[in-house]
């Protein structure tokens, strides 16, 4: 079983959303990945009683605040890809790495075209395919930290 | 296997009991929740004063983040070597000695412009306030064009300012936060700025293109008088932008078989995402509804006085006297709607008012385009396809 602290949880969704908060411009900014939504589905992963739909839709508003968007709409896609995520996570401790590296890719994408959506019911523009990078971005981040020895599974089948 | 399951069983088993409502609950409520904010965020205005305050919260986390790349420009700066910070002084100081003799000249030239307005019982022109502000970071919205400056309500920046740098406008403030304000570039699809092109006078609205940074000059017919290479400066009709700011160079013209309309785009003038400093300017306006309700009545009467007083044969007019009549028109503001504003030529002025205005916009090339004459009316053709055939009629 995780001992996983609350606090632990919390301090690292914030220093997950300072990772947002970097002045990040140009093709960093293209390419920077969703951290707090990876960090979310990792705590979910790995303790789902202790993060669940409610923390990611709260930490979405926060999002919401910092990209100064209107006020929703990380949430909304948070909660999505959460649910998405919540559902399957019985059965995702047990998939191996590389299925567990589709599955993340996955939601990263159903997470951004929650966001698609709503922003194209808002009258934007539809960005083109560069617009999913941070996806793939994303995944590379997970596996990096899956690489450094961070693992959704219990211990003993580390 | 045994063990495997057992160890299974002890990890799921909690899990089954202290989940709580079902994932499909949550789900249901907080999507709900998210849409409720959306439409409250995005249809009324309640939000506003939230968002400020939580900003100020935000506030200290937005220093941390930024402190890396603050000390990183802190350390660059200190090493910078003694030669480069010799060179820039001497630049400096060149360019502070050109700029006051010009200065010099400006004031004087400044003295008498107002002598002249008072002369003409013209109104003065708009009192400026700016102040310096830097960039925080970029907007972090992929879908937007915007930038985080370090200015904010507590500095007295007001939202529609209008943000300028060295070369030229690169935006207008749309958000103000206590300590910060957000800027909306003009390369914003939801930004819009009247502009004037500085060679013949012609008056238009620039929307921004959003994907690629990039400006469109919309409605406007493809015989329009405008080449590559067309400098674009603000009109200073808005009330917002001061006028004559650089906005922009037109690059491309496309004419297209199956469009009335020219496809043009431009390149914004100032570094919209080179410089860390920018200038925020607002206008002090006394009571912008009367200047507008005003303005509109004059387009009103203007319009249909020019159908009657328009001669198109008036073309020996000096370049130059374009600037003359704008300021004699008077229009300090403009409705928002396109449409008045193109259909509101400089030429087009009550006979009463100055005898020269009738001079058409287009001083400085009128033997090549002589349709161009009436550039500025053919806007109207998308509003009332009635009168197309007008200003042939006139010819």
């Amino acid at each position: 079983m995780h001992k996983t602290k609350l606090q632990t949880i919390y301090f690292s969704l914030l220093v997950a959303f300072l990772c947002v908060l970097l002045p990040w411009s140009g093709t960093a900014l293209k390419l920077r990945p969703d951290f707090v939504l990876l960090v979310i589905i990792f705590w979910i992963l790995r303790a789902p009683n202790k993060c669940n739909i409610g923390t990611a839709w709260f930490i979405g508003l926060w999002v919401d605040l910092a990209t100064g968007g209107v006020f929703g709409q990380y949430a909304l896609a948070y909660t999505i890809t959460t649910f998405v995520a919540v559902i399957y996570q019985r059965r995702l401790v047990l998939f191996s790495n590389t299925q567990q590296l589709v599955y993340v890719l996955l939601l990263l994408i159903i997470s951004q075209l929650t966001l698609l959506t709503v922003k194209i019911f808002s009258g934007n523009d539809v960005l083109g395919w560069t617009y999913f990078l941070p996806s793939i971005t994303g995944v590379i981040l997970w596996q990096a930290a899956v690489a450094l020895g961070l693992n959704t599974s219990r211990p003993s089948r580390k | 296997m045994a063990g495997y399951h057992q160890n299974l069983d002890q990890q799921q088993a909690p899990a089954f009991f202290a989940r709580g409502p079902s994932p499909l609950a949550r789900l249901a409520f907080f999507a709900a929740l998210s849409l409720t904010l959306m439409a409250t965020d995005s249809r009324l205005q309640y939000l506003g004063s939230l968002r400020e305050q939580l900003m100020v919260v935000l506030q200290p986390l937005q220093l941390i983040a930024n402190a890396p790349s603050m000390l990183y420009d802190s350390t660059n700066e200190y090493f910078s070597t003694h030669h480069r910070l010799l060179n820039e002084n001497q630049y400096l100081r060149k360019q502070a000695l050109v700029q006051a003799i010009s200065l010099q000249k400006m004031k004087a030239l400044t003295l008498e412009n107002t002598n002249l307005r008072q002369l003409l019982a013209a109104n003065q022109s708009l009192e400026e306030f700016s102040q310096l502000g830097e960039i925080l970071h970029v907007g972090r919205d992929p879908f937007t064009k915007k930038i985080i400056v370090n200015r904010g309500s507590n500095q007295q920046v007001v939202d529609g300012a209008a943000v300028v740098d060295a070369k030229g406008v690169i935006g207008q403030v749309t958000r103000t936060y206590p300590a910060s304000s957000e800027v909306t570039l003009i390369t914003d699809k939801s930004l819009t700025i009247p502009i004037q092109i500085e060679r013949n006078g012609l008056r238009a609205i620039a929307f921004g293109h959003g994907r690629d940074n990039t400006l469109d000059l919309p409605f406007l017919p493809a015989n329009v008088d405008i080449k590559p290479g067309d400098k674009l400066v603000t009109s200073g009709i808005d009330g917002v932008y001061p006028k004559g700011l650089a906005v922009a160079t037109v690059v491309d013209i496309q004419t297209n078989a199956d469009s009335p309309f020219a496809r043009i785009v431009c390149v914004p003038t100032g570094g919209i995402e080179n410089h860390k400093q920018v200038l925020i300017v607002s206008i002090s306006q006394p009571d912008s509804v009367a200047n507008t309700s005003a303005a509109s009545l004059q387009t009103g009467n203007s319009d249909a006085a020019a159908k009657t007083t328009t001669k198109p044969d008036a073309t020996q007019a000096p370049a130059g006297t374009a600037q003359v009549q704008i300021n004699q028109v008077q229009i300090n503001q403009v409705p928002t709607n396109p449409a008045p504003l193109n259909k509101a030529p400089v030429n087009k002025v009550p006979a009463t008012n100055a005898p020269a205005t009738q001079a058409p916009a287009t001083p400085v090339a009128p033997v090549k385009v002589p349709a161009t004459t009436n550039q500025n009316k053919k806007p109207a053709v998308a509003a009332e396809p009635s009168t197309t055939h007008k200003p042939h009629a006139q010819d």
